[in-house]
């Protein structure tokens, strides 16, 4: 990723409704993968997305998208970017497949390969034989793959999700994130999504950004979000398990402490390795030793460690350039 | 078998056995994407590509709106007149209801219909401007408005024709019709179009677009009639100003002959008319191209 240009480049970005600030000098470089967008309402996605698009100028700072001007260069930023919204976007009486045709002959693409492209990335993100049907009988569901499918039809090399999983339920939110995943991964195209719901954003973003009232709060690697927190899981089977090992890493001189049916042990100390002592205490007591694992921490506990008053953390300072 | 990794020329290895296949084809530029958009709008307003039940209005009005045209070519042929009973020019004039009810219902389905099911949010994000995008629905609107008005007077040229009537000056009434058609229809694409542009409810778009260009009409007609008849023909004339039917059925006396209630009587005043006619479908252009701007911005 370093060597190549950012998808995305936002430079002191700023847009000011009047009564309200939407963006505060936003800078921020987004590359290829999967980003995920992060903010409570009203901080500042959806502006950014439309200031993306070129639909919105903004009052100061600049923005460019796959190395196009948006202000300047709107028309080519939205032949190569797709969009899906948040709220719906489907005429009722008109069936998936005439809509992602004529959709993607408004991307520029001619009759032939539009229809061509249309029954492609239809089956790509699983409309079968209902495609031919008015989309106005539709679950939530089907709609929400109809509307990716329009984003995907002109083979964009940038997609713009906004809140694709909204409404689903749990079946067709794994779905849904499973070809959010793909389209990131296997198509090659790069993909932005937002979403409130972290645990989502974990599961399929390389990186993520974290925006508070129009500020950047936060930008790195997912994993860099999600790092080891120096604890070990350890699960054991066995009579009265958890507490006999317990006793015997306490004696050892290892922290510990119950956490759920596991117990949480402290990797820091000096000495022998945790693991190694973990292991022997465990046959040595006659214990079955089920899981030993890094404990990851989750998106949550990240931003419950953000500072609450809105003041961008230090690690707004590092925002990677890469 | 091939190695899969060996799939390029510098041996990367690209192959998923997804299917994704990248578009490498042509992409065209703004002025064909809005032809494109032109010719579905056009399609969408009789219905075609849409539901069955879509087609039905339209084609009900289209219908209805051909028939005298075709009942007086069966009787001109078969009876053989030696004059068309009712002008070109006149024939929309006789028609105008629905005319105003195709126009009325047909506007909201290329306007008010992207608006409220949001699906002007996918528009906006391709690279037509909001402009363009309004310019393209309102030829749209203008062309299904064009092909209602000029079928019935083409009808009626082809008649007059096989009559064996004088060729030139059956061309030449053909021509003056079309042109005061043309101006009709301009006008009254700009109003229907303006007023769905502002309605995301298609009722509301259609009685306010009928009570627009029907409601005012008959008021006008009523005080011409009245202007008239007291002998007071110009404020008549003032008052043909106030709506597109009475603009055009006024320039129809003026250039055709045909007689209409205090027409316009001097050259000055048919400029004005024109004016009139062709500025208020800029005005409405302009003020739908602004609309969208702000649907854009919003």
């Amino acid at each position: 990723m370093s060597s190549v240009q950012p998808v995305v480049r936002v430079e002191g970005l700023t847009k000011d409704y009047g009564p309200v600030l939407a963006l505060d000098s936003l800078t921020l470089d987004i590359g290829e993968g999967t980003t995920g967008l992060v903010g409570a309402n009203g901080a500042g996605k959806s502006t950014l997305l439309k200031i993306l698009l070129g639909l919105v100028p903004a009052t100061s700072g600049r923005a460019e998208v796959l190395g196009h001007d948006v202000e300047e260069e709107g028309p080519q930023v939205r032949a190569t970017v797709g969009y899906l919204p948040e709220h719906d976007c489907l005429p009722p009486d008109v069936s998936a497949s005439d809509f992602v045709v004529h959709l993607a002959m408004m991307s520029g693409l001619p009759r032939l390969a539009a229809r061509e492209r249309a029954a492609e990335v239809l089956r790509h993100v699983g409309l079968a034989e209902e495609r031919y049907r008015p989309m106005g009988g539709y679950s939530t569901g089907m709609k929400q793959k109809a509307k990716l499918a329009q984003a995907l039809a002109h083979d964009p090399r940038l997609v713009l999700l906004d809140e694709p999983t909204n409404g689903l339920d749990p079946a067709a939110r794994d779905e849904m994130l499973g070809l959010v995943r793909r389209i990131g991964h296997d198509f090659g195209i790069a993909v932005i999504v937002t979403s409130h719901l972290l645990g989502e954003l974990e599961r399929v973003s390389d990186h993520v950004v974290v925006l508070d009232a129009g500020r950047l709060l936060r930008a790195s690697r997912t994993d860099e979000f999600l790092d080891a927190t120096g604890t070990l899981l350890v699960e054991v089977l066995g009579e009265d398990a958890q507490g006999r090992m317990a006793t015997a890493l306490a004696t050892a001189g290892i922290g510990v402490r119950e956490r759920g049916s596991a117990l949480s042990v402290d990797l820091t100390g000096s000495g022998p390795d945790v693991r190694d002592v973990v292991r022997d205490a465990a046959s040595d007591l006659g214990l079955g030793l089920v899981r030993m694992q890094a404990d990851h921490r989750h998106l949550e506990d990240v931003f419950a460690e953000q500072p609450s008053d809105g003041r961008p953390a230090d690690h707004a300072e590092e925002v990677p350039r890469d | 078998m091939t190695d899969p990794s060996a799939a390029t020329p510098e041996g990367r290895s690209v192959i998923h056995d997804l299917g994704y296949r990248p578009y490498t084809g042509p992409r065209l530029g703004q002025g064909a994407i809005a032809r494109s958009l032109v010719g579905t709008g056009l399609r969408n307003a009789f219905g075609l590509g849409r539901s069955g039940r879509s087609k039905v209005l339209p084609f009900a009005l289209l219908a209805l709106n051909l028939l005298p045209a075709v009942i007086v070519a069966g009787v001109m042929v078969l009876v053989g007149l030696d004059s068309l009973p009712i002008g070109y020019a006149e024939y929309a004039s006789t028609t105008q209801v629905l005319v105003g009810v195709f126009v009325a219902a047909q506007a909201p389905v290329l306007f008010s219909r992207d608006l409220r099911h949001g699906t002007i949010a996918l528009y906006l994000a391709r690279p037509l401007g909001s402009g363009t995008y309004a310019l393209a629905r309102w030829v749209s609107l203008l062309g299904a408005t064009l092909v209602f008005l000029v079928l019935p007077v083409l009808v009626l040229y082809g008649a007059a024709l096989l009559s064996e009537l004088d060729v030139a000056e059956q061309t030449r009434d053909v021509a003056v019709a079309l042109g005061l058609v043309v101006l009709l229809a301009l006008s009254l694409a700009g109003v229907a179009g303006l007023v769905a542009s502002w309605s995301t409810r298609r009722g509301f778009a259609v009685v306010a677009t009928i009570a627009l260009l029907l409601i005012a009409n008959g008021i006008v007609t009523a005080v011409q009639g009245i202007a008239g008849a007291e002998g007071r023909p110009r404020i008549g004339e003032v008052t043909g100003l106030f709506s597109p039917y009475s603009l055009y059925r006024g320039l129809m006396s003026a250039w055709t002959g045909v007689e209409a209630p205090t027409p316009p009587a001097s050259t000055g005043m048919e400029l004005a008319y024109v004016a009139v006619l062709v500025g208020l479908s800029a005005a409405c252009l302009g003020a739908l191209v602004l609309r969208y701007r702000r649907v854009a911005t919003s």
